[in-house]
């Protein structure tokens, strides 16, 4: 086998890398290759992409204690650095500077302008881009998702492109995922959810702040779509606040009613 | 998901991980690679069942898939830092990793005779996707998708990635000149990536 920038054979052997279908020996050149070739290494992405979704269609139930024995193991794991950002990027660096600068440069590639993009963390930005999302019509374009988002959204964008503003995710009892972004200083959060059970129609969720100065009722939580619910605004956080997850009577309840099924420490 | 047929429009980036569930795994990678165990936790539960799936369809024997899915999972958490947001999607990293994992255990363990002797007795491979636990949107979508490719570009396909055999393998297999399997899977996967609507 012969590579070579231009070399038909490396672009035909592309299929076959994506898949893992070459020995080790033909993997190291072509990995040689795309070292030079951009255009080669962006199509192994997009195959990529492709492929992932063939793996993704085999899932199978986890085996109990496999993930107890990952989550231990990780605890006990040293995770390894970032790679170093190059000298043009670390302008603003302070830790976690790499996954700061990635996030801004995807925002920005994808036409989010630059002023928001140096304003958000990592976390914060690809949550304003989830929010994005949800907002977007199903066949329209990220730009058109993003211009949706900004127009809509001024209350959330505020609260995510907060000087302070940091990201903070737990898993819902009986399923489901909650991130929220919260701004100490704004006494602000936004929160998303995605996963959570449909309920019967007698009951709906509800989210509340409760702390040291007592229990105050969010909202019912609005209907999803893609099965992603959100962003929902809570204002007038205080200290020792916490955010509470309920299923609740769908015409509202007084208190929360148990079990709560996400308690996160704001 | 967006109805069949209709017009997918340009993407605005390659790879763009452009759904909710693929931003959110993105951000919480970026959370993984800072050491946060809830966030790796949360990935745990959307990447765990694929990673499992894919390690399982190579290799088969489940006591070696687990071992293999528990380093491909360990493997997330120590290198999450790694992660490059602006080539693919998290989804596409991880089972890059989880894959290539497999296959090279596969090669390195397993002998050949006993793989071809196994290979003699199994269903055409395409029948992998239908052998599936449970019926998903996804799933569906990967199959119809599999059902618009030629018969060699299929069965290419599915012998390497379901089966992890190289495409000298799979040329032998099908009795067709190595060149044309190259070639054959490349097109597939293009088509496959243009029915999926993922990427560019």
């Amino acid at each position: 086998m012969r590579l070579n920038n231009t070399g038909g054979d490396a672009h035909t052997l592309a299929g076959a890398y994506a898949m893992d279908a070459i020995t080790v020996a033909d993997r190291n050149r072509f990995e040689r290759h795309l070292t030079v070739c951009e255009e080669c290494a962006q199509e192994i992405a997009s195959l990529r992409e492709a492929t992932a979704m063939l793996g993704a269609a085999a899932a199978e139930p986890l085996p109990a204690g496999l993930k107890e024995r990952v989550m231990a193991a990780a605890a006990m794991t040293r995770q390894q650095p970032p790679a170093e950002e190059p000298a043009a990027r670390t302008r603003r660096a302070t830790a976690p500077a790499r996954t700061k600068a990635d996030a801004g440069s995807w925002l920005r590639s994808l036409g989010w302008p630059g002023r928001m993009s140096l304003a958000l963390g990592a976390a914060a930005a690809a949550a304003v881009l989830a929010v994005a999302v949800v907002f977007g019509v199903s066949n329209g374009g990220m730009q058109q998702q993003l211009d949706q988002a900004q127009a809509s959204s001024q209350q959330v964008a505020v609260v995510l492109t907060a000087e302070d503003a940091h990201m903070m995710t737990g898993s819902v009892a009986g399923g489901g995922f909650a991130t929220i972004v919260m701004s100490g200083s704004r006494h602000e959060l936004v929160f998303t959810v995605k996963g959570l059970h449909a309920l019967p129609a007698s009951l709906g969720y509800e989210l509340w702040l409760m702390g040291p100065s007592g229990t105050r009722l969010i909202g019912m939580l609005p209907a999803g779509s893609n099965g992603m619910i959100g962003p929902v605004v809570a204002s007038g956080l205080r200290p020792g606040d916490h955010l509470v997850l309920t299923a609740g009577p769908a015409g509202g309840s007084v208190r929360p009613t148990t079990p709560m099924m996400l308690d996160v420490a704001l | 998901m967006e109805p069949k047929g209709q017009q997918r429009p340009a993407p605005a980036t390659q790879a763009t991980p452009a759904t909710p569930a693929g931003v959110q795994l993105a951000a919480q990678l970026g959370l993984v690679a800072r050491g946060d165990a809830v966030a790796f936790d949360a990935v745990f539960e959307q990447i765990g069942p694929s990673v499992l799936g894919v390690v399982k369809r190579v290799i088969r024997d489940p006591a070696q898939s687990e071992e293999v899915t528990q380093e491909v999972l360990l493997e997330v958490w120590r290198t999450a830092a790694k992660f490059d947001v602006g080539r693919g999607s998290a989804m596409a990293w991880v089972m890059t990793m989880a894959h290539r994992r497999a296959v090279d255990r596969v090669r390195s363990v397993q002998k050949e005779s006993e793989r071809e002797r196994r290979m003699a007795t199994a269903d055409i491979p395409y029948d992998e996707v239908a052998e599936a636990v449970e019926s998903s949107l996804e799933r569906e979508r990967v199959r119809r998708c599999l059902n618009l490719l030629t018969n060699v570009q299929r069965e290419s396909v599915t012998l390497a990635y379901y089966r992890g055999y190289t495409y000298g393998q799979v040329a032998s297999l099908l009795g067709v000149p190595t060149g044309t399997v190259k070639t054959r899977m490349r097109d597939a996967l293009i088509r496959m990536r243009d029915c999926l609507g993922v990427a560019e």
